[in-house]
Formats: C-alpha cells, structure tokens, sequence
C-alpha cells in the first residue's frame, strides 16, 4: 500500500503526537507523586509550566485530574482518548496489534482508578507505551507513514522538554533527533518544514544563552513548523 | 459424524471471560447510537462453539452455491434482457416495485457478469436436522470478522479443542475476500469505502482493509476525473481505484445518479463503474434481488436459469398475490408469520399466534387490500443451541450467516457468524438487540 | 421531417469560489428512431476534460472535474438535426409502467383519476389527449410557483405550475391506468428555455405528447433526455466545495 490521504497523514501525525504526550505526562506526574511525598503542593511548578494556576484541593486532587479527567485537556486520560481517535481510523497503516496497545491502555489506566496504590498499579502503562512504539516499529512497512507517526513523536517531546524548561542538553539532543526525522520528509508533502520557521528554531537552539531566553519564541516556530512556504512572485 | 455425535459439543472451549478479554484487547466492538450518543460496544462472545458436520456442510456449501449462482444470472437478466418475466416465472411488478430496483443499473454488465461477489446468506437449521434459507443478503452483508478474529483467538485461549477435534481453519477469509477483489479489479488497487468511524460496522471495514491489504477511505479521499475513480494522496497526487468495497449503500453511492443529499458518496463513481473503469463491491442494484417478495421466486430461479432442483429449502411460504396462496394464508393466518416486504431488520414482521381474533381478522383484510404487500412463511421449529449465561448452559435461537464469496469461482467459506439471542423468548439475533456471537467449526470429516 | 439548427447555453454562476466541483451534464442529443444528429458541438468553461457515456434511459452524459477554483461554469451546445416525428422508438423499458419519485400520486390524485376513468375510455393516445384536455382546463401554468424538485401531487394541489409540473402530473395519470409513460427533456419552439414534454406507450411504440401546451408532438421538439421522471433529466447535475451560498442559472435556447 502507498497512498496515503491528507486526512489520514494528519491522524498519522497527531496520533504520535498525542501518544507522547500522554507518555511525558505520566512520566511528569511519576516524579511529582515522589516529590509530593515530601512536599504537599509540590504540584505547583508543574502547572506553572503550562500557565495555569492552583485550583485544587491537595495533589490527590491534582493527580486525580491530571491522570483521569477527560475535560482537562493536560490530562493523561485526555491524551489516550485522542491517541486512540487518531488510531481507530489508522488500523490498516498501523495494523490491529498496535492499535490493541492503545485499547491496553485504556484499560489500564482506567482501572487503575479504583486501585489502592494509583501508582504501582500504573507502572504497566509505561511497559505498554513502549510496546505501542515497538509495534509501529516492526508492523508499519511504509517508511514515509512511519515517519509521519515519528514527526509527531519527535515534535512534542521537544516542545515539552522547553516548555518544562528541560536542561538544554536534553533539548539540543531532541532537537537532532527531530531535524534527522524532517529531512526524510519528500519535499511537496504536508509535513515538509517550512524553511522560515525552521531557521528561527535552529537559531534559538544554537547556544544555551538563547534558549534560556527566547524559548518562547521557539515554541511558537514550531507551532507554524508545518504551514505552507509563502511563494512570492 | 453423526448430528448425535455433534450434540456433545455442548462444552464451553476456553473460558469465556478470557476470551472476552482477548477480543476486547483488539477492539472487537460495533458501534451504536443511544439517545443520539454514539457509543461503543463489545460485541459478546459464547463459548460454546456451534459444530457443522462435514456431510452437513457439504450439502450446504453445494447448495449455497448454486443458489448464489442463480441469484447472480437473476440480476443480469434483469437489468439485459428480463427473460424471467417475459417467460412468466415471476410476475413484472415484484420487479418493478421492489425498492432495491435501480433502474439506472440497466444495461451495465459488471467485471465478469458478477453482481453478488459477497452474499451473505442467513439460514436455520430446524430441529429434524433440516436447514433453512431465511434470507438472502447482496448489498452489503456484513459479520465476517466477527469470527474470522474470535478463531484467532479461541486457537490461544484453547489449544485442545483445535487439536483434538478436526477443524476446518477459517482463518483464509481475508484470501478468499482478497482473491474476489482482485477478480472484480479493473486496473489499480484496492480500496474499502467506510462511511466512517461511527457506523456500526467500523471495526469491521477496518479490520478487512487490514487483512486484504486494501486502503480503507471516506468519501472525500476520492474523486472521479475522465470517468476514472481515483485516491487524492497527501502530496496532491492521485492513485488509481480498480475496485471499490464500498461499505454504503446504493441509494447513497453517487449523488449525481442517487439521492442528490446524499453527503457521503462519489460524484460521478457510477460514470466511471459503467465505463467498465471500476469495478464495484457488490454490484448496485442486488436490492432487487433480496427483497423478501423476489425470496420466493428464488427456487424458481434456480430451475430457471441452471435447469436444476434446488439443494436448500426456503422456508415454506405463500404469496397471497396467488389466489391459491391467498386461500391458504387465510385459512391458516393463525399458525403463520407474516412479513411485510417493504421492512427490513426484523421489523414489519408479525406471528398470527400473537394476534387476537380481532385483530387477526382485520390482519386478514390488510393482506386482501394489499396482498402485494406480504409474504407468509410457515413457522420453523428452530433447533435451539446451548449457549454459557452466568455459568449455566441454557437453550437460545440461533441463525448461521454463510458467506458466500464469487470470483472466479464460487465459494463457501467454511464457517460463518452463528448469532443467538440473549433473551429465551426472542428470534431476534441482531447484535444490536444485545445478541452475542459463536464460533463457527466446520469439521474436516 | 425538418431540419432544425439547435443551440442551447448555460451560464452557472456562484457567489463565491467554488472547488472539487464534479458535474454530469445532459445535453447532447441523442440520436433516436424520431431524430438524426446530424452535427453537435459542445463548449465548457473554463475548459476541461470531460467524458461522455450513455446513461441507462439512452440519454448521452457529458462528466467532468474540475478541481481548481472557479467562480462559474458555462456551456453550449450548438447543432444540427433532422427530425422526423411520424419515426417512433419502439424500445420498452418496463420501469415507465411504474410510478416514480416524482410522479406517486396522492389520495387526491388517486380520486381524480378514478372519476375520470369512469367518464372515459379508450387507447392511449386518446386518454393522453383527454387527460391533457382536462390539465390545461384545470391547471393554470404559472411560473414561479414551483421549482424543479416539485412532485406531481404537489403541482396538483397548487393546480399550477410549468411544464415540467404539467409533464409529471399527465405521466403520474397514464401509469395509473398502466400505460408506461417516460419524461422527456428538450428544445421546442415555443420556448426560450428548456421545454418539457412526455411520450406514452402506444402498445408497440413511443409517442409524444406536450401537455403544457395540449398538442401532440410534431417535428418542431428536439429530444434531449429521456427518463421516468425529472430526476433522470435534468440538464445539469453537480456536487462542488466551498462558501459559495447561491448559485444563479441563465439559460438560453434557440431553434431554428
């Protein structure tokens, strides 16, 4: 199979997309729940990052939200449901197997509600996220579909990492690994970079100094990574 | 093996919550609206597996496919030259006022004279061991993954029972799906066309793209230019369609040819079929071919156009359009179903011993007034099959659907979606109605 | 027989850019037992590829796409043709003995036709000529009362419409007494648009009949399209993307 539609290349891209994500945003809430054991509202930071405020009761209430509420839309259970709306529709690119990984953890993630230990009865959705992405590796043929996924894992995870303010090691090394997937894009695709906003991100990420203090401005580039180049005449 | 013999199947194969689990892990699910909510449901799996004997299905399969044979000359005559009614075998008008009958369909031969290249054909087996042709469906039949990925997964959950027992391995439907697509291909690939994610048979259309290696689309990926069906790509390109498994029906297949609203169909899609440029999964038109007044007509057809005795029984039925069958329904309406032509999925249909004298009577003066209208079918004596409900073996009415695949040659797939029904007083299996499934075996010898 | 020099011109324009448009035009003559194409040219703007098939009724379709942006879409045809209207067609189709979507009749329908019935009797082409005598009695042809999606029963009630209504509702009370009778779509005289006539079974051919304006069809009609009602006829189809809220149609014929 070689055709592939706008429509599904952005289900392909936003699946990835939304899949790491969820896959950060449990790995965030695993380190918080270690910090809150010390610190009550040790939460604080984390909701910073995002420009939001305090309005929960305590970090159960926090937690509680940030893994189960739909409505939230920086929720862990949020994320899953939109990975699983993009994936639903992919089940001939992606295959069945990789798609039951999502369906996995659905299940694992809600009935870790009622669990006890919230966060021992989570530790299998990471096992399951990894096997999400073994399974993309090994049943997806097609190079360019594949990559589409990757682009969209890539260019969250970097997004994240400045918007979390990850050290710049961290984010210079995402960086390589996203510009390596772009290069693979055939040039007169939809997710071929836009050289313009590309530049800029390249620039902000050339030494320490600017990203401490233009990070903002790389977010935004990579808001537009993908709009169309402007022809002039 | 003796039906004897087969009645010790009674035994559930693996653990049923095992194998839910399974199914439920690959997304097993039909989707289902409620008070407008669109929602997603598991599609409940038996254990207890329903067992055809080899000399069962073989009778079967012969007699599926000369009937799917006959049904297939039946629609070329009617949309060429119409022989059959000319010739007196079935009145004009059963054609003409069936709602299945397109005549924008005439004169247009398809890949190989095939109209019907997947017929799913629902029958019952009655307690004396008879089986029973209830309908016969060539639009879109739908069901075969069902328990093409139950076997998947009974084979893990309950290694013995395969081993042991001679099973016939229906795991090759997607070949045999794949090889009457490729048949039916007038020149480039494969595609299966959805409605989309909220149609009940989602899951199904997806998982037959998967396993025949078919593009599944919306309606909006394709596009006909010079009468030739195309996929628009993410790079602005176009893939040429050879054949299309459209998962939508007739009506809503080309608003330039059908109903203008119709907002997910292909413009165009019937100019580019008629120049022989597309080849069309299953034909449009077949409604006119499983409507339940032609039903009748269908042992007729098979002495018509193959010169031979139909191997399966219709259920018995009376056409009150003949006077003689007319005197018979009126004499016995009591002990008969009645169906009424015009409806479909188990509506329209009522059992004379469910009316009161009264309403019996007035009954009797609808089918005088419109006896074009109705048909009247004995009622059959279904042998029941055990099904597990919370841990007991209790007895439900269940149908088998067999699908019936056309390319080069007519096949059975040895296997088939045997539905029950949950509740011990109904005859209605459809899933929606909260049926469940079985698995299908059909044993080597 | 005469010969007759044909042209006919649409003009769709929309209010807006419209894209993905598909369309399937019914234009092009065909060549029947009652007329000869003897020439026929036809003209699209903006220029595209398109197909030609014949459609099941007989009729020829012109299909086409055109992808890209456009604001309208115009075409013409222009022809010659020699029409000879003592030729009949002697093809039946039997769905014409059927009533079709735009031709079911109503109760009030049901009940006219059946106090007719008992006034008269007699072969097809009479009834034709007695039922058209009664519709141009009883209905008023108006314009602008009804559209192209107006059924039989729904011009029968207003008792007005145009000749597309007048055609429906003859054809809606031929079938009724099962006589097949088909829909037809064409260039007449006495018209400066598309004209609208029907033909009926005689028993062993086809013949023509123009309700609209009560006389029988001479060499003066040119056929277009043939089919069991509007539906089948329509000059123009199209399916077309974008914001686009109306659009306007200019419709020009002459016949010479």
């Amino acid at each position: 199979m070689s055709t592939i539609s706008k429509e599904h290349s952005d289900r392909l891209f936003w699946l990835g997309r939304y899949t790491e994500r969820l896959f950060i945003t449990l790995r965030s809430l695993d380190k918080l729940y270690d910090r809150m054991i010390d610190e009550k509202h040790g939460y604080k930071e984390f909701l910073g990052y995002f420009g939001l405020i305090d309005t929960y009761k305590d970090s159960r209430d926090f937690i509680r939200s940030f893994l189960y509420d739909e409505s939230n839309p920086n929720s862990a259970a949020f994320c899953l449901e939109r990975a699983y709306d993009n994936g639903i529709v992919l089940r001939e690119e992606i295959s069945t197997k990789t798609l039951s990984f999502l369906q996995m953890a659905k299940d694992t993630l809600y009935n870790s509600q009622s669990k006890a230990n919230i966060r021992l009865s989570l530790l299998p959705l990471k096992d399951i996220l990894y096997s999400f992405w073994g399974s993309v590796n090994e049943h997806i043929y097609d190079d360019e579909i594949r990559n589409i996924i990757y682009i969209g894992k890539t260019l969250e995870r970097l997004d994240m990492y400045i918007r979390m303010k990850y050290p710049f090691a961290d984010v210079e090394k995402e960086f390589i690994r996203l510009c390596k997937n772009l290069h693979r894009v055939p040039k007169g695709t939809p997710y071929r970079y836009n050289t313009n906003y590309l530049c800029t991100v390249v620039e902000v990420l050339g030494t320490e100094r600017d990203y401490e203090l233009f990070s903002d401005k790389a977010i935004k580039s990579l808001e537009h990574l993908f709009e169309p180049m402007e022809v002039t005449v | 093996m003796t039906q004897q013999n087969i009645e010790q199947f009674t035994k559930p194969i693996g653990n049923a919550n095992e194998i839910n689990e399974l199914l439920r892990r690959y997304g097993v699910k039909f989707g289902i609206y409620k008070n407008g909510v669109f929602n997603e449901q598991f599609f409940p799996f038996d254990p207890i597996p329903r067992v055809i004997s080899s000399e069962d299905f073989k009778s079967i399969e012969k007699g599926l496919v000369q009937r799917v044979n006959a049904l297939n000359e039946f629609l070329f005559d009617i949309y060429h030259d119409k022989k059959i009614v000319k010739d007196g075998i079935i009145p004009e008008n059963f054609i003409y006022i069936s709602k299945g009958y397109l005549a924008q369909c005439e004169g247009i031969t398809p890949k190989n004279r095939i109209y019907s290249h997947i017929s799913g054909i629902d029958l019952v087996q009655a307690k004396d061991g008879e089986w029973y042709i209830l309908e016969d469906n060539l639009r879109i039949p739908s069901g075969a993954s069902y328990p093409l990925i139950a076997r998947e997964l009974t084979r893990i959950a309950a290694p013995d029972a395969f081993s042991e027992n001679e099973i016939i391995d229906n795991r090759n439907y997607a070949k045999l799906l794949k090889e009457t697509m490729d048949y039916a291909n007038c020149g480039g690939i494969s595609a299966i066309l959805t409605p989309g994610r909220y149609n009940a048979a989602y899951f199904e259309h997806s998982y037959l793209a998967e396993h025949t290696g078919s593009v599944l689309v919306q309606n909006d990926e394709l596009f006909v230019e010079d009468n030739i069906l195309y996929h628009r790509t993410y790079s602005g390109g176009k893939t040429r369609i050879g054949v299309l498994y459209r998962r939508i029906a007739d009506e809503y297949l080309d608003p330039l040819n059908f109903l203008p609203e119709s907002l997910i169909g292909i413009p165009n899609l019937m100019e580019a079929y008629r120049s022989g440029n597309v080849g069309i999964i299953n034909a449009p038109g077949n409604g006119v071919a499983d409507d339940k007044g032609i039903y009748y007509f269908v042992p007729k057809m098979i002495k018509y156009y193959l010169g031979e005795e139909p191997i399966l029984k219709n259920a018995p039925t009376y056409l009150p359009f003949y006077e003689e069958d007319m005197k018979y329904v009126m004499d016995n309406l009591g002990k008969l179903v009645i169906k009424d032509v015009a409806e479909a999925g188990g509506y329209g249909v009522v059992f004379g011993s469910d009316l009161t004298m009264e309403k019996l009577e007035e009954f009797r003066q609808t089918i005088i007034a419109e006896p074009r209208r109705f048909i009247a079918q004995e009622v059959i004596d279904f042998l029941d099959l055990p099904i597990l409900d919370n841990g007991e073996t209790v007895m439900r009415k269940a149908d088998l659907r067999a699908f019936v695949l056309s390319g080069e040659t007519t096949k059975v797939w040895a296997s088939g979606l045997t539905r029950f029904s949950r509740n011990p007083d109904s005859f209605v299996v459809n899933s929606s109605q909260g049926g469940g499934f079985k698995d299908t075996w059909v044993l080597k010898k | 027989m005469k010969t007759l020099n044909f042209s006919f011109a649409t003009k769709l324009t929309f209010d807006d850019y419209v894209h993905d448009h598909s369309f399937a035009l019914r234009i092009i003559p065909p060549d029947t037992e009652s007329q000869k194409i003897l020439s026929c040219s036809l003209n699209l703007y903006p220029s595209v590829i398109t197909k030609q098939t014949v459609d099941a009724f007989g009729n020829n379709v012109t299909a086409g796409y055109i992808q890209g942006d456009h604001r309208f879409l115009d075409f013409d045809i222009k022809g010659i043709a020699e029409v000879d209207s003592s030729k009949h067609s002697t093809f039946l189709m039997p769905c014409y003995r059927y009533q079709s979507k735009y031709t079911v009749p109503s109760e009030a329908l049901i009940k006219f036709q059946n106090e007719l019935k008992e006034k008269y009797d007699g072969n097809a082409f009479d009834k034709a000529v007695y039922y058209s005598d009664i519709l141009s009695e009883i209905i008023e042809y108006k314009k602008g009362v009804t559209t192209t999606a107006t059924t039989a029963a729904e011009a029968f009630d207003l008792r007005a419409g145009v000749c597309q209504d007048f055609s429906h509702i003859l054809i809606s009370l031929l079938r009724m007494d099962g006589i097949p009778a088909r829909y037809v779509a064409g260039l007449a005289f006495c018209d400066g648009e598309t004209h609208s006539w029907v033909e009926y079974w005689t028993g062993d051919h086809w013949e023509g009949f123009d309700p609209a304006n009560n006389c029988p069809v001479n060499d003066d009609y040119l056929v277009i399209s043939t089919g069991r009602d509007f539906r089948d006829c329509a000059i123009d189809r199209g399916v077309m993307f974008g914001r686009y809220t109306q659009q306007l149609q200019l419709v020009r014929s002459v016949l010479s």
